[in-house]
């Protein structure tokens, strides 16, 4: 070791010293040679004749100093840097090649690295807490009601949390949008209500002022608050005072403790403008921390370094059992299950996202194969060059090194190029990707992504250089040298690879054909569905009621009986209506019921609707048609009988062959649990949970007997979207100044961004579909202009010899037909098979649709066949006195 | 270049280039190479060019040094002589190549009998 070291050493100083170490050998063997040829002017020779003799005995002047150099230097290096010099003068010399190589490698490459910079911030890099692998959610989760994970009740947490010897720290958390009062106008701020034990857990420090302390979640405890920094520094001018000062929360003031750096976020992905108050301040939640039932409380926790997950799963275990046992009222049939918080978080779009980065990949491997194509053909015609160099002495080897410099050489430009083209493309992505990704922020060209780039220009260096390397280092040196630089004879083995290359270029661009092809379709049904209400010319607003001012559902009621009172006064807003929760805009409710006098269902079924609470007005302002019976109307308030409307689905899925009207439905919900209530209409069906999602059964119920916390309001309108917003604020402000109107959208706005993360996907699918088209059709192209020339000379003998020119077409593109029907032939299955991983993306179309399948197959073979047209048209323009003498 | 000669293999030029230096002191590239033809009485005829890799091999491991000075006849030269790691080096070496010299002798003999 050490020798070697030392060695290196002295190679090291000797290579930076070449020149004089080249000179002073020089001198020595000069000495040499001197002392020789004294030695055999002694032994009678004649000055001429001696210094001959010495000459020979001395050995080859040139290759003994060219031994020297490479013992004294650093053979690898210099050779190398000697090679890459080379490399760079034969690409100056064929700009044509090096722009078409280096470009489609850079396309290659550069979207290649954009893809993964999206898929290294969203799925691979590390959560911004400290050991995030230790951060699981936990859930309770009942399988056989089809319950796979909801949150916990603070009782059940909380002898959790305390009793488990699994979980180093325990949290629970429950996420409102408060109203922030006092501070200019009123604004709605996202708040999580948790358990004090939150900093500790996430190992965060207050930036000032303090953390919780355990004692601000005992029930009595003064209401306290932590901001977070963006929060304060948006909405409190970062003023130092701000700690000890009180602020308005939905009414009820708090008393700001400290402040959250802006690196700490909890959740994760909302708004940086976050704070924190205690749970025993949840404004809905507060008054259930005895209740044993109820679901809803998130909890997370940070596993023991060094526990197993064997060990933590025993532990659950044993705790639902416990639970199971002690509390079976709440708690019979309930597991508890938990999920990391990274895969909690990105779990949606992981495989849409790892589905894209495949499609990207194929198009870089097509890109190669196309390198690798033109590689192969310039081989060729180096074929003499690189035997001339055999002849002087290079060893195979030497040859395959300097081969691989050159593809280095060209994978190094393509690479930084392509880095370059991947800036622009994260950026262009910026535009493109939906809003409701998680962690988008965090997308960016970062030093992981730069490294990521590098390594795959050195592995498509070598995918497209190893090829021809090996045929150059294999090729006959005599017949090489023999041909005389012609290009007729080249090898058969060689011209099978550049077909076979070929033939699998337009195979992998068919499997990304019919995965953007499905993928097209699929969102073209999409976008064609109907939603089953109107959404055109429909806006709607949040209005958020303070809940310690307004807590009871009486007030909650009397608030939007007035507000739509005042706001269907105003001119154009006749048409407006309350709505909890809305199609698209909010999310679903899905909700047991009992059909009253049905006898009970057997243990795991369970009947479940989506439930509505909407005001009078909504089914016409919505557009949503009812079918039999009555809507809604001003009969149904508060005191009045209980009744409901159901979906059409609702009446086929649950009343099978009876009429629904009259029958009676209980649910277990506030305000009114249990009370029976008469389904007095049925409506048409409404796609409410997302536009892919087929209609479910829903009940809809009377705003006025089971009224919310606020006013989602829609309103149809044919004034323009911000002067709605304008009158809905100004009569808000005329009930109470305080109350902030917020998330002011249209609903075809909405619609549209819950697709976004389909037309995303089918875009990029797409765009990289066509990337791969045009490659394939590059790559055939070349093949087949290159044949061509190769047969020039055939060609012009068939045409003296009486062929007849549109023959010689027909012979060409027999051949670029051999080579489409191969690649084809070669891609129909690889296409079935990889369709089956988009198949969970698709509306509407299934993963093996043989129209899609038949399109793509057409519209290939007609893109191979036009880009064999090119060069077949050129060969049947051979005029043969010329190509006779071709040679 | 070969002929009838001994080819010599590259560690064994190594070898004697050492040997020579421990036995003859300080020498130049001329004096080493016309030393091991004497001794070897011309049954080993190297391309004296050769001799100079060697060196190299031997300077970069340590095992000799190289200065300028001045020889018999008053001419610049570059001698060479074996160092305290070079004699170490030599001494192990040696032993090795009789063991196993020894060894081959005895096999070869075995198989003429054989």
């Amino acid at each position: 070791m050490l020798a070697w070291v030392t060695g290196l050493a002295s190679r090291t100083r000797a290579w930076l010293s070449a020149q004089r170490a080249d000179q002073e050998f020089e001198n020595e063997l000069e000495i040499h040679l001197e002392m020789l040829t004294e030695e055999n002017i002694r032994r009678g020779m004649t000055p001429e004749e001696a210094r001959r003799a010495a000459r020979i005995r001395l050995g080859g002047h040139t290759q003994l100093k060219e031994t020297n150099r490479e013992l004294q230097g650093l053979p690898m290096l210099e050779t190398f840097l000697q090679d890459a010099r080379y490399a760079f003068r034969m690409l100056r010399k064929n700009p044509g090649f090096t722009a078409v190589a280096v470009l489609t490698l850079a396309l290659g490459i550069g979207a290649n690295t954009a893809i993964f910079s999206v898929v290294y911030a969203v799925l691979l890099k590390p959560l911004p807490y400290g050991n995030p692998d230790q951060l699981y959610n936990v859930f309770q989760a009942k399988p056989q009601e089809g319950v796979g994970g909801t949150g916990w009740s603070y009782a059940n947490f909380t002898e959790l949390r305390e009793q488990n010897r699994v979980f180093s720290e325990m949290v629970g958390s429950q996420q409102h949008q408060l109203t922030l009062t006092g501070r200019g106008e009123p604004a709605v701020v996202n708040t999580s209500v948790v358990t004090p034990e939150l900093f500790s857990l996430f190992g965060e420090k207050p930036l000032a002022g303090r953390a919780f302390f355990p004692e601000d979640g005992k029930p009595g405890a003064p209401p306290v608050v932590i901001l977070s920094e963006n929060l304060w520094r948006s909405s409190f001018g970062a003023d130092p005072n701000t700690i000890g000062t009180a602020i308005n929360l939905d009414k009820r003031s708090f008393t700001v403790v400290g402040i959250m750096p802006v690196a700490f976020r909890f959740p994760l992905l909302t708004k940086s403008e976050q704070l924190w108050i205690p749970l025993v301040q949840d404004p809905l939640f507060g008054g259930w921390m005895e209740r044993r039932g109820g679901h809803w409380l998130q909890v997370t926790g940070r596993v023991k370094p060094g526990v197993s997950m064997t060990q933590v799963r025993a532990e659950l275990d044993a705790f639902a059992a416990r639970f199971a046992k002690e509390f079976p009222a709440e708690n019979d049939g309930w597991t508890i299950r938990m999920v990391p918080l990274q895969q909690m978080i990105v779990g949606r779009v992981r495989s849409a996202l790892l589905v894209l980065l495949g499609a990207v990949g194929l198009v870089l491997l097509i890109a190669c194969a196309n390198i690798a194509n033109l590689l192969l053909t310039r081989a060729t015609s180096r074929a003499r060059e690189i035997a001339v160099r055999t002849t002087l002495g290079a060893g195979r080897t030497r040859i395959v090194r300097q081969l691989l410099s050159e593809t280095a050489v060209l994978g190094l430009l393509g690479g930084v190029t392509g880095i370059v083209l991947a800036y622009w493309g994260v950026q262009a992505l910026g535009s493109l990707l939906p809003e409701n990704l998680p962690r988008v922020n965090a997308i960016r060209v970062d030093r992981y992504v730069l490294a990521f780039a590098l390594l795959l220009s050195a592995i498509a260096s070598c995918a497209f250089g190893l090829a021809p390397a090996w045929f150059a280092a294999n090729s006959n040196l005599q017949s090489s040298l023999r041909e005389g630089g012609g290009r007729s004879g080249e090898s058969r083995n060689r011209r099978r690879a550049r077909s076979f290359l070929a033939a699998g270029e337009i195979a992998l661009a068919m499997v990304l054909l019919v995965a953007a092809g499905l993928l097209l379709r699929s969102f073209s049904k999409l976008m064609s569905v109907s939603p089953g209400f109107e959404a055109q010319h429909v806006v709607k607003a949040d209005i958020s009621l303070p809940r310690f001012r307004y807590s009871t559902p009486q007030q909650w009621a009397a608030f939007s009986d007035e507000f739509l009172t005042r706001i269907q006064a105003q001119p154009g807003l006749q048409d407006s209506a309350v709505a909890v929760p809305r199609p698209i805009a909010d999310s679903f409710i899905n909700l047991g019921f009992d059909i009253v006098g049905d006898p009970p269902l057997s243990a795991g079924t369970s009947r479940t609707a989506n439930y509505v609470s909407v005001s009078v007005n909504y089914f016409h302002v919505m557009g949503i048609p009812l079918l039999s019976g009555r809507l809604i109307d001003r009969r149904d308030v508060f005191s009045s009988p209980r009744v409901t409307l159901i979906s059409k689905t609702m009446a086929r899925l649950y009343f099978p062959n009876q009429d629904p009207l009259g029958k009676q439905l209980s649910f277990a919900f506030p305000p009114d649990s249990g009370a029976p209530r008469e389904i007095v209409g049925i409506v048409g069906d409404v796609r409410d949970v997302a536009l892919g999602q087929d209609p479910g059964p829903m009940m809809y119920v009377p705003y006025a007997q089971a009224p919310f916390w606020g006013a989602n309001v829609v309103v149809k309108s044919t004034l323009s979207p911000p002067s709605v917003a304008a009158a809905i604020r100004q009569e808000v402000q005329k009930i109470d100044k305080d109350l902030p109107v917020t998330d002011v959208a249209t609903m075809p706005e909405l619609i549209d961004a819950s697709v976004a993360q389909a037309r995303f996907r089918t875009i990029l699918l797409g765009l990289f579909a066509a990337m791969a088209m045009v490659l394939a059709a590059i790559g055939i192209f070349g093949v087949i202009s290159y044949s061509v020339s190769c047969r020039t000379n055939e060609i012009g003998i068939r045409v003296a010899l009486g062929a007849s020119r549109s023959s010689i077409l027909r012979m060409i593109l027999r051949e670029t037909l051999a080579l489409a029907l191969a690649g084809m032939a070669l891609g129909v299955p690889c296409a079935l098979a990889a369709s089956r991983l988009v198949g969970h993306m698709l509306f509407g179309v299934s993963a093996s649709d043989p129209a899609t399948l038949a399109a793509v197959t057409f519209a290939l073979a007609a893109v191979v066949t036009l880009s064999g047209y090119v060069p077949a048209h050129r060969a049947m323009r051979v005029d043969p006195m010329v190509a006779l003498r071709h040679e | 270049m070969t002929g009838d000669k001994s080819e010599i293999l590259q560690g064994t030029l190594d070898l004697m280039v050492l040997k020579t230096l421990e036995a003859m002191g300080p020498l130049h590239g001329y004096g080493i190479a016309r030393r091991i033809e004497q001794i070897s009485e011309e049954a080993l005829q190297i391309n004296q060019g050769t001799i100079y890799a060697s060196l190299v091999r031997l300077i970069q491991k340590r095992w000799i040094s190289g200065t300028w000075g001045t020889s018999d006849n008053n001419r610049k030269a570059k001698f060479y002589s074996i160092t305290k790691a070079g004699r170490k080096q030599l001494h192990t070496e040696a032993q090795n190549w009789e063991r196993i010299s020894t060894v081959i002798g005895r096999v070869l003999r075995i198989a003429e009998r054989g």
